[in-house]
């Protein structure tokens, strides 16, 4: 049972590592120390090989295109996305609240996508953005939407030559925003529920207007066919079609505990969020 | 020279910070071997098999059947059923069944994972109700019952019940909780000198000898047992040490090498002992005036496969369960049930907790029918000195909760608050009162621990020798503190080392809040004594324990005092909730303790902070399920403690009311902190939600059920 473990210096050599052995990435460590831990003085035993990947410098950058887009390394922490002025509110405020000052500065955003927990918190907000992912192999680069790469509990479009080496955050605007985290305490905590949401308005009339579910299926929960009956609606409007809009985003929940807590909750969250965009309040913020 | 009043910094708390001190897990010995158990996985059942693989050279697997012929099976703890290794059949999940020793852990993991174990598996019981029901058969001789109890004081609870304008009746329960000390259950066995000596993190090192020793056909003195530094216990290592230090002493019967057995968290999570769950069940008569008659109380504690030490939590929990208040009649039946779920034990409290919490959630509940203020409701029924308790004792001491109640208050501006926060409107905020009594029930410290403790004196320095035990509740300091305060010398000049029972006399167990008023007292005593021999170059005295005059009691039926003396408290907390998403933010903690006296005001501070969020933990969010007598939580992140950014300061206070038998005044505490913020919490949460709580632990998902 005893896999092989490398350690790799540039990007280029793990995916060559990944390639010839087809080991896993080990970034953070914070996910797969835990899931394959042994006990009290054994140490982890891994069920293939690893390459860390830790040192690897050139992937833990935050950057902005010309156009808007940013591309956060895949080994950028939690701690510095936070920080981060270039990164969008949303992904700033779950990014805040991952685990306790040290799992911030281990945990890695590559690592929270390539676990795909449902409970994990970054690709909740970053679904709702559109955030595509950047895989890198020795063959160049694809990139695909994020709601497309996590399939499933766990589960993603990974190839067994790929690394994950960026996400990248189209450009977006909003005249609301919206982000909750409910753990299962104040702090280190995983998550029972998250939501995320905004609402961009033009001319009076709703321009743009998306949602992100967390913890509350097997992977984060879009409806665009419920998003969409919000759009193109002006305030009286909109607030004549809330209740069917709820209905609709409670349709595609999934939850698999705790379902009434978290649909009624998962309403009421976006109840709160919708009427209040609705009085046009000074604060682009809802809490 | 160190003074009573000083404030001092912990004597261990640099080595414990920095990392120096050195626990269990970091000891090691030439040739030693460590050990790994092998449980049941069912809750209830026989065992058909037991098939081994052939062991690897240099590895072992003891079980029931290497006990020798002159040992019994039983770990002799207050009762002695708990056995050493479950043999024919298993009472629960976790139950040992036997003990892998050799070199490699990981090699003692795989022939553990490789060990066929088949059961015939019989409809197991889990709760209290399964128990009542006496679900897939009687557990014990004819019945689920381990044992029961009834106090009763007043008139005919049930003719005055009958009379009465109306009767309320109402079920208040608790879930399990669990320890979560820092440091995970830990024991070493090996042979020093001929003799079979345990290092142990534990509370009691003579309960370890105690219990272990019949399994060798031995006396508990020709055992040695010396604690190591103990990283938090919460009662979780008053008796379950011995669950790890039987099989070890088994194995080293046979092996005659150093044995070491560390939990890892999961372990220690999902196999070791629990706080009991509790159903309470009142009917309590009122007059057309609403004031109470009367009321019957059942109280049903969950012991889980073994009796343990449950009968004396059942009967704390029994003579606690009318709360701090005096109504003019009371009775209560304590069952302490049995179950096919690990066996609950020990922790902070020590039963008390759960039926005061039950009390003040149905005065509150009865003063809210009514249309009254809980706290104005229940304070017309504070127990005063002299009043006739349920055992039918008498209150000895002065009561200063009316004093209690108005220091917290006025600092928590309760009145005003109380009347402004309507039901439902988000906000909201409650008090609770409770009281503990100190050291052992009834005359137990004098007829079965008579405690002794030793002083010696060596030139300008002195050494305490005593059995009880540093686990971070500050108690090494404490002690050294008053002795130095006594000869009037510094601190630095009195050691005092983690206890070894070949070297300390036995000055009882590390529980029952009893160390600074008992062993604290003989402490004072043994200095006093000292005093007039300062001039000598070498002095030993040796104090024990003298019962103090006028408090009569009745182990045979429960009557009498049943304590020496109480410690009383008050807490309000305040809270704000979610509409959103019922998140409860604590935005305000006030508290008032009556402890006698504090011995040192820093760790009496760190004891209530600590007491106040671990109660708060369990009524907010430390949820541990049972199903099919598997617990679900078994990690840090499944089972949620509070941490510090949960609950915000703590605003505290004492007051002063000097204990007579109690050194300088003090009296038992560390309990105490534990027994109410829970109450004050769910009345504040049920006031901010407009809702009715009958049960805790309540996190978010529980609290929308009750919207
Ligand atoms: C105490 C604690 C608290 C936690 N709190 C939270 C929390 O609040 N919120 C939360 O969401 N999570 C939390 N987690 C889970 C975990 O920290 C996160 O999921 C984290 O983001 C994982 O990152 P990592 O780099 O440590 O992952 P790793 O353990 O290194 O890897 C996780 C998975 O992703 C794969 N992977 C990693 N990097 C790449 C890559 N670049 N390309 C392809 N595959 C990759 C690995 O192969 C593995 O399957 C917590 C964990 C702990 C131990």
């Amino acid at each position: 049972m005893v896999e092989r473990c490398y350690v790799a210096a540039s990007l280029d050599e793990a995916l060559k590592i990944r390639k010839e052995t087809g080991a896993h990435v080990l970034a953070g460590g914070t996910d797969l120390m835990v899931q394959f831990r042994q006990g009290t003085g054994i140490s982890p035993v891994f069920p293939f090989p690893v390459v860390i990947i830790s040192s690897v410098r050139e992937l833990d950058d935050i950057t902005a295109g010309d156009d808007g887009t940013v591309t956060i390394g895949a080994l950028a922490v939690p701690a510095r996305i936070a920080e981060s002025q270039l990164v969008p509110y949303p992904v700033r405020a779950a990014a805040a609240r991952m685990g306790a000052p040290a799992l911030r500065n281990s945990a890695t955003i590559g690592g929270n996508i390539g676990n795909a927990s449902p409970k994990g918190d970054l690709p909740q907000p970053l679904i709702m953005l559109d955030a595509r992912v950047v895989l890198t192999s020795l063959d160049g680069e694809r990139e695909m939407l994020l709601d497309d790469f996590i399939l499933g509990s766990k589960k993603t479009a990974l190839r067994d030559d790929e690394i994950i080496s960026a996400v990248r955050i189209p450009p977006v605007s909003w005249s609301y925003v919206f982000y909750r985290k409910i753990g299962t305490r104040r702090a280190n905590a995983i998550s029972k529920l998250s939501l995320s949401a905004l609402m961009r308005f033009e001319d009076g009339r709703i321009a743009d207007f998306r949602a992100a579910s967390g913890a509350s299926g097997p992977k984060v929960i879009r409806s665009r066919e419920a998003e969409n009956m919000l759009k193109g609606l002006d305030d009286a409007e909109a607030r004549a079609e809330l209740p069917a809009f709820l209905d609709a985003w409670n349709e595609a929940l999934s939850p698999h505990a705790m379902p009434q807590y978290r649909r009624n909750t998962t309403r009421r969250m976006l109840e709160h969020f919708i009427t209040s965009a609705l009085e046009h309040p000074q604060s682009e913020i809802i809490v | 020279m160190t003074r009573i009043d000083d404030r001092i910094q912990r004597v261990d708390a640099v080595e414990k910070a920095s990392g120096e001190a050195r626990y269990l897990c970091d000891l090691s010995f030439d040739d030693m071997l460590y050990a790994r158990f092998v449980r049941s996985a069912v809750a209830r059942g026989k065992i058909v098999s037991i098939d081994v693989p052939p062991l690897p050279e240099g590895y072992y697997f003891f079980t029931a059947d290497d006990i020798p012929p002159e040992g019994k099976n039983s770990l002799v703890m207050i009762a002695g059923d708990w056995r050493c290794f479950a043999s024919g059949d298993v009472r629960y999940v976790g139950e040992t069944i036997g003990i892998l020793c050799g070199r490699s852990r990981a090699v003692l993991k795989a022939i553990e994972e490789s060990i066929k174990i088949t059961y015939e598996e019989q409809e197991a019981a889990i709760t209290i109700d399964d128990a009542l029901a006496v679900k897939g058969g009687p557990i014990l001789e004819k019945d689920d019952i381990h044992c029961s109890l009834v106090s009763e004081k007043g008139g005919d609870v049930d003719e005055i019940l009958s009379r009465a304008d109306r009767v309320i009746e109402e079920t208040v329960e608790t879930g399990f909780q669990e320890h979560v000390h820092l440091e995970t259950n830990a024991a070493l066995c090996t042979i020093e000198d001929g003799k079979y000596t345990f290092y142990i993190s534990c509370q009691c090192p003579f309960y370890v000898r105690k219990s272990v020793a019949g399994l060798l056909g031995l006396r508990p003195e020709d055992i040695r047992v010396r604690q190591t530094t103990t990283g938090g216990a919460f009662g979780g290592k008053e008796h379950f040490p011995d669950v790890l230090a039987g099989p070890l002493l088994v194995a080293e019967y046979h092996l005659k090498k150093p044995v070491k057995l560390v939990f890892d968290r999961e372990e220690d999570m999902l196999y070791s002992v629990k706080r009991h769950p509790s159903k309470v069940v009142f009917r309590t008569g009122l007059d057309s005036d609403g004031k109470i008659l009367a009321s019957d109380i059942n109280v049903y504690y969950n012991c889980g496969a073994y009796l343990s030490s449950s009968y004396v939590v059942l009967q704390r929990g029994v003579f606690h369960a009318n709360g701090v208040y005096n109504f003019p009649a009371t009775r209560i039946h304590g069952y302490g049930m049995a179950t096919n779920t690990f066996p609950s034990d020990a922790f902070r409290g020590f039963g008390a907790p759960q039926t005061l919490f039950a009390i003040e959630t149905h005065l509150n509940h009865i003063a809210r029918e009514l249309g009254a203020d809980p706290v104005e409701y229940k304070k017309q029924y504070f127990l005063k000195q002299g009043d006739e308790t349920v055992t039918q004792g008498h209150i000895v001491e002065k009561v200063v909760l009316n004093e209690m109640l108005d220091q917290v208050a006025s600092k928590s501006d309760y009145w005003r608050k109380a009347a402004e926060y309507t039901p439902g409107c988000g906000k909201g905020i409650g008090m609770s009162f409770y009281n503990h009594g100190g050291a052992f029930t009834g005359n137990g410290e004098q007829a079965i621990i008579k405690a002794h403790l030793r002083l010696v004196k060596d030139g300008d320095s002195f050494t305490i020798l005593c059995g009880q035990t540093e686990m971070g509740q500050g108690f090494r300091t404490i002690l050294r503190k008053i002795v130095a305060s006594v000869l009037e010398t510094d601190m630095d000049k009195v050691a005092y080392d983690n206890p070894d029972t070949d070297c300390v006399p036995d000055s009882g167990p590390t529980a029952a809040s009893r160390s600074t008023m008992i062993v604290g007292r003989l402490a004072e005593q043994a200095a006093m004594q000292m005093k007039d021999h300062l001039n000598e170059e070498h002095w030993e005295v040796e104090t024990e324990y003298e019962h103090p005059e006028g408090h009569p009691w009745d182990q045979s039926t429960f009557k009498g005092d049943a304590y020496l003396g109480y410690g009383w408290g008050c807490c309000c907390v305040e809270v704000e909730a979610d509409r959103l998403t019922n998140e409860i933010r604590v935005t305000g903690i006030w508290s008032s303790h009556d402890i006698g006296k504090a011995i040192d005001e820093l760790i009496v501070h760190g004891q209530v902070n600590g007491g106040i969020i671990q109660s708060l933990g369990y009524a907010a969010m430390e949820k541990m399920e049972n199903r099919n007598g598997h617990f679900r939580q078994s990690s840090m992140s499944d089972y949620v403690i509070p941490t510090s950014m949960d609950f915000p300061r703590q605003e505290w206070g004492l007051v002063d009311n000097p204990y007579e038998w109690g050194p300088f005044g003090a009296k038992g505490m560390g309990e105490l902190v534990f027994n109410g913020a829970d109450a004050a919490y769910t009345d504040a949460v049920e006031r901010a939600m407009g809702i009715k709580i009958n049960r805790i632990p309540v996190p978010v998902e529980d609290l929308e059920g009750l919207r």
